[in-house]
């Protein structure tokens, strides 16, 4: 189509320059201004959008961290879950569990699983520790939890602008080593499909 | 003819093993006995820890299920007849509610969502659980 090329070419100039004001400002960025990048509800996402250098709480020592520190250098993929969650949440756990059975070189090869919480006010390092040990989680899968005042923004981003709690988006989002979103699967993916995505970020 | 006292002990073993057969659904619904179960897209089983009915349905009066909207498996919601899904108004019968368990397909032809396993279930198991589900959607109903 004649649009096509115009279109792609204004929405990498956006993306470049939230890249920039990102790079510039941190953690100043709203993630909603990057989640109307994000056209797909899955599938590959190009140009990457860049993930946000917001703070997080990490599961077990309750240290603060910036999401974009974690992300650099490593692919991951990331989940929303909460540990209070009974119905999809667990379905998920288990199928992070099954990615890391299926990359047992996930280290060597600087690849990370991330189980980001949407429900930090209930979400406390311990009980994020405890639900990833529900999963024998080794390491290279932490969990964290995001302030509360920046939620809404990353459900926007990483959640297709779900924002019930009870029916948040179960997708896996693929960020690569540059700390960009890349990749969005559909609902509830298969360990292998996900297994296979890190493999090639 | 029957005599009385054998049509007793006939109408006695066969309470028995309705009850049985409830007990036996309870224990499946719960997961005190594993179901085995897949999600849609996935060729591997789930954990059964994690495809429990009991993670996402309440049955009948007994407690919710926190945050899940999943819907509450009554007698009214399986056997009257209504539309689900878009679909046409329909009900289930036993034979539906197996095939919806092992197919993901409603009464109406329409696929149940992606977050819904697809179970492997023999008509024994599936009896029971249909039987835990129909006779405990009344309330205070359970034999």
């Amino acid at each position: 189509m004649k649009t096509a090329a115009p279109d792609l070419a204004r929405r990498r100039m956006w993306v470049g320059a939230a890249a920039v004001c990102a790079a510039t400002l941190g953690s100043a960025i709203a993630p909603h201004a990057l989640a109307a990048l994000v056209a797909a509800d899955h599938g590959r996402i190009d140009p990457p959008v860049p993930i946000p250098d917001i703070p997080v709480r990490r599961a077990g020592d309750g240290a603060s961290a910036g999401l974009a520190v974690l992300l650099r250098g490593r692919a991951t993929a990331l989940h929303l879950m909460f540990t209070g969650c009974s119905s999809v949440c667990p379905i998920q756990g288990a199928i992070f569990e099954r990615v890391q059975a299926l990359l047992p070189d996930q280290q060597a090869r600087g690849i990370q699983l991330i189980s980001l919480s949407i429900d930090p006010l209930n979400d406390t390092p311990q009980t994020m520790r405890a639900w990833l040990k529900r999963f024998e989680a080794r390491d290279g899968w932490i969990a964290v939890a995001p302030e509360p005042k920046n939620l809404d923004g990353l459900l926007d981003l990483f959640g297709a602008g779900r924002k019930l709690i009870e029916t948040h988006a179960t997708q896996v989002n693929i960020i690569d080593r540059q700390g960009a979103l890349v990749f969005r699967t559909p609902e509830l993916p298969s360990a292998d499909a996900v297994a296979d995505i890190l493999r090639r970020v | 003819m029957l005599s009385a006292a054998a049509t007793a002990q006939t109408t006695s073993v066969q309470a028995a093993s309705a009850q049985e057969e409830y007990l036996h659904g309870e224990a499946l619904f719960s997961g005190t006995i594993d179901l085995h179960g897949r999600m849609y897209t996935h060729v591997a089983e789930m954990p059964p820890a994690v495809v429990r009915c009991s993670n996402c349905h309440a049955v009948a009066d007994g407690p919710g299920v926190a945050r899940s909207l999943a819907p509450r498996l009554t007698h009214n919601l399986l056997l009257l007849r209504r539309t689900r899904r878009g679909g046409p108004p329909t009900n289930y019968n036993r034979n539906d509610f197996c095939t919806l368990l092992r197919r993901g397909v409603d009464p109406g032809f329409v696929m149940i969502s992606v977050e819904m396993p697809r179970y492997t279930i023999d008509d024994a198991n599936c009896r029971a659980l249909w039987r835990y589900l129909i006779e405990s959607g009344h309330e205070n109903s359970g034999p």
